[in-house]
């Protein structure tokens, strides 16, 4: 009887096959009927308790307010629209974000590296300084320093045209005029132009040595046609906020309202920090025998930065940066705290009316697909360097 | 014979404080704006900032409501429990200081400084408790005694004094300074060379006999000091119970009992009135769950971790989805689940504080970015390890339990002690699920006071302060123990 636990004269408990197909019912079995269990009780509680779950509710007027919309909302627009408004919201901070956090990440970075002591020292304190401090405490304290501005009357005004005060920052900003489609296709086209010259010029400078401005010749190419088409076409107009009326309102112009200035300097000045250190790192990873090799076949300094150290440091730079945005993106949800609709923040609001479940389902599925894109982007980044031939 | 030649010395505008001024801060023109530039600007912060902290702050808001932000609602007849605790900690950290000199030194110093001044402090708090927290100070030392030295570290405390460490201090000082002196006169008035120098001799020997001076009462003071020290050493040996790794671990699991007893209480045990958790609130509450969360992710990261890397694909793909569920989303919505949804996937009669919840919701979310430290940790071992290994003759599970975990874990260390401080920062958005952590008080302090509402920025500097304090500890300790652990060294 017991020759039949044997396979092939093992025992069947010693059998690597067996094992592996019994450890796999096993999990599966755990891992099953513990969501199962979840379920169940969820099930229940839903039906005991009579709590409202579904996604009917979208359709309908949402009834609640939301402070600030970068296209236009109204209360009795739906569920759904609401949602979207504020995912726009959350976009627009973290888009916002991750351009300034790159920039002075970058910035505090290099200065992290240089020669000179002081900007050093003062570049780790900056590091040291903000990521070491809870997000949310910064975020709150910002919002403190934005409450204590003075009030629209008595507010600050750069040169008539920018206001600074306590209900935000109001910059003039650009309007559209008749000439815009042809003035933004021009543009393209110049984009266009100049990526082309970028990578021809840069080729002949890797191939002949000699050093051919690659990059001043892109910029000088699109800038300038883009430049002599506004001036043509004429299709932007600048709209130079004004305060209006008895109230004193301010009218016009590009609004970021207090809240959202705290949010994003917190958001900046905490994932720039991280970023610095990426970058510190980065530039150190490249060894010093590359720098002298390149030095040696005769590239000049600036060009061993751009064709030797740069790409090199890049590659070890880009995946945990990609990561650090991906992390800011997520922590702008940190909003709820200091009252800007972000999208966690609106949908919180609606718990009080909407179905809690279907919200945070919906809510958790629109992260997920943020953080998916920017895996796709990194995964794109990572094939596109590697090592070729490896 | 050749004649010996004394080498010329450097030229002075390359040696001593300003050949390292030239060097570091004005090394070309450019250089030099950039130092002006930043000085200019330091110290315009500087002074702004010193006059608003100490002229223009009103630090009410933080000294008159201190016991809230430490410990929240806790109730006032139980703070001995909590001064108790304080000294179990105090015990260990002598300990640590003794068996670790060079990093735990500092601590036990910060730790010891910030007990006697909260001790010392004029403010109300009751005799009981300041001699409580006092006592701390001798608690140390108690821990610092009860253990024996680390094999090869450098002299101790005791053995320094005696050995008139002070006279070859000032010694050190005292010629570092004429150097000093020296070349900041030859680089400046290379005419005066000659004044400078004899200036810089006679201070020399002004110096040379000063310390010989003390040396003469320092001798004779270390040569006492030494006599009862040698006469003391057998019976301190004897004291350093402490001495095998397996007793400090008791050591350190029975204080880490009695601190979670002491905090929450028992029922019905006279004294040990049990606390209701909602009520343990302030920093305590932000230590107690990243303690909890630092203890459990850890292990949790590591079955993750494990579980991703295995060949079964049911294990591989449960683990892949939950690592990237929990990652790809903010925390606040995790913690906003645990408190509305969680519950309600619990059986009926199990009724458990959101306190928990949330400490299981924070510690599940920091083992899966754990389990991604970990895995990349142990995919930079090298295969040779594991192939040598299964030549050895070792087994599937001791190959990796063995060789392939400790090597990548020890080669992760900064990313782990990283998330150890970003899983401490993230317990300050516990105040979502209205849980009364530091940072809520804070909150509640400013907006729920009339006579604070302006006082926003002293409470939140400070709470930004005892956060900066904890997490630049835990990274200052990451880089100790990479050192130690000869990182990048072997």
């Amino acid at each position: 009887m017991t020759r039949l636990l044997y396979v092939q004269g093992v025992p069947i408990w010693r059998n690597v096959v067996a094992l592996r197909w019994a450890v796999q019912v096993v999990s599966a079995v755990v891992v099953l009927s513990t969501i199962a269990l979840f379920l169940l009780n969820v099930a229940r509680e839903i039906e005991a308790r009579d709590i409202p779950f579904g996604f009917s509710f979208l359709g309908r007027a949402a009834q609640i307010p939301i402070g600030e919309a970068v296209i236009p909302y109204d209360p009795s627009d739906s569920y759904l629209y609401g949602l979207i408004v504020a995912g726009i919201n959350t976009i627009r901070a973290s888009v916002l974000g991750v351009i300034l956090a790159t920039a002075i990440g970058i910035l505090v970075g290099v200065a992290r590296l240089s020669p000179n002591w002081l900007l050093s020292r003062i570049a780790l304190f900056y590091i040291e300084v903000f990521r070491n401090i809870p997000l949310i405490v910064q975020l709150l304290f910002w919002l403190t320093i934005v409450l204590t501005l003075p009030k629209v009357a008595e507010g600050y005004v750069v040169a008539d045209t920018v206001y600074i005060n306590n209900s935000g920052i109001y910059l003039p900003w650009f309007e559209a005029q008749n000439g815009f489609w042809p003035w933004a296709l021009i543009t393209a086209i110049g984009a266009a132009l100049a990526v082309y010259a970028f990578r021809r010029l840069s080729r002949r400078e890797i191939e002949t040595g000699q050093p051919s401005y690659p990059l001043l010749a892109a910029t000088v190419i699109a800038v300038g046609l883009s430049l002599v088409a506004l001036l043509i076409l004429g299709p932007l107009a600048i709209d130079i906020p004004q305060i209006e009326g008895r109230f004193g309102r301010l009218q016009g112009g590009a609004q970021l309202s207090g809240s959202f200035m705290a949010l994003l300097v917190g958001l900046v000045v905490y994932t720039s920090a991280f970023i610095a250190e990426i970058v510190r790192a980065g530039i150190q990873s490249v060894g010093k025998g590359q720098t002298e090799a390149a030095r040696s076949v005769g590239l000049s300094g600036m060009l061993t930065l751009r064709h030797v150290t740069f790409p090199q440091a890049l590659r070890v730079i880009i995946p945990p940066l990609i990561s650090q945005f991906l992390n800011l993106t997520k922590n702008s949800s940190l909003a709820a705290a200091i009252g800007y609709p972000d999208l966690v923040s609106v949908a919180n609001t609606m718990t009080q009316i909407a179905p809690a479940i279907s919200l945070f389902m919906i809510v958790m599925v629109s992260y997920l697909s943020m953080s998916l894109l920017y895996s796709l982007i990194g995964n794109l980044y990572n094939r596109m360097i590697r090592f070729k031939g490896a | 014979m050749t004649a010996r030649v004394a080498a010329p010395l450097p030229p002075a505008t390359t040696i001593g404080p300003v050949g390292w001024l030239r060097k570091n801060l004005f090394s070309s023109p450019s250089n030099s704006v950039v130092t002006v530039v930043m000085a200019i600007l330091l110290a315009w912060i500087v002074v702004n900032l010193g006059a608003w902290v100490v002229v223009q702050a009103d630090w009410t808001v933080i000294v008159s409501r201190v016991p809230l932000y430490i410990v929240g609602l806790y109730p006032y007849e139980a703070y001995w429990r909590l001064t108790i605790c304080l000294l179990l900690i105090s015990v260990l950290l002598g300990m640590t200081w003794r068996a670790w000199p060079d990093t735990a030194r500092r601590f036990s110093y910060g730790f010891g400084a910030i007990m006697l001044f909260v001790g010392v402090f004029p403010h109300e708090m009751a005799p009981v408790h300041r001699a409580l927290l006092l006592l701390n100070l001798p608690a140390i030392g108690l821990g610092y005694m009860l253990t024996p030295r680390a094999g090869e570290s450098g002299p101790g405390l005791l053995e320094a004094i005696a050995g008139g460490a002070l006279s070859s201090m000032l010694d050190r000082a005292a010629v570092r300074l004429a150097t000093a002196w020296c070349s900041v006169v030859r680089a400046l008035l290379p005419s005066l060379y000659g004044v400078a120098f004899r200036l810089a001799t006679a201070w020399c020997r002004a110096v040379a006999a000063l310390s010989r001076m003390l040396d003469r009462v320092a001798i004779p003071l270390a040569t006492a000091l030494r006599r009862p020290a040698r006469a003391l050493a057998p019976a301190l040996d004897r004291a350093a119970i402490f001495s095998t790794p397996r007793r400090m671990l008791t050591a350190v699991v029975v204080a880490l009992v009695v601190t979670m007893i002491l905090i929450l209480g028992i029922d019905g045990v006279p004294g040990l009135d049990p606390v209701a958790p909602q009520d343990v609130g302030g920093l305590l509450i932000n230590l107690l769950l990243a303690f909890f969360g630092i203890v459990c992710s850890l292990p949790i990261g590591i079955g993750l971790a494990l579980g991703r890397r295995s060949s079964l694909p049911v294990v591989k793909v449960a683990c892949v989805i939950f690592i990237e569920v929990i990652r790809g989303v903010p925390l606040i919505t995790l913690l906003f689940m645990s408190r509305h949804i969680l519950p309600l996937t619990l059986p009926e009669d199990l009724n458990v504080d959101r306190v928990y919840l949330a400490g299981i919701t924070i510690t599940l979310f920091s083992s899966a970015y754990m389990a991604e430290n970990v895995r990349g940790g142990m995919a930079a071992v090298h295969p040779g390890q594991a192939e040598a290994a299964s030549a050895l003759g070792l087994r599937g599970w001791q190959t990796t339990l063995l060789i392939n975990l400790p090597q990548g874990l020890r080669n992760i260390i900064p990313a782990i002690v990283g998330q150890f401080i970003s899983l401490f920062k993230d317990t300050s958005l516990v105040y979502f699920i209205g849980m009364l952590d530091l940072v809520e008080m804070g909150r509640v302090s400013v907006q729920g006071n009339q006579e604070f509402i302006d006082n926003g920025r002293e409470v939140y500097l400070f709470i930004a302060l005892v956060f900066w304090v904890f997490c630049f500890s835990m990274s200052f300790i990451s880089r100790r123990i990479e050192g130690n652990l000869g990182v990048g060294r072997r």
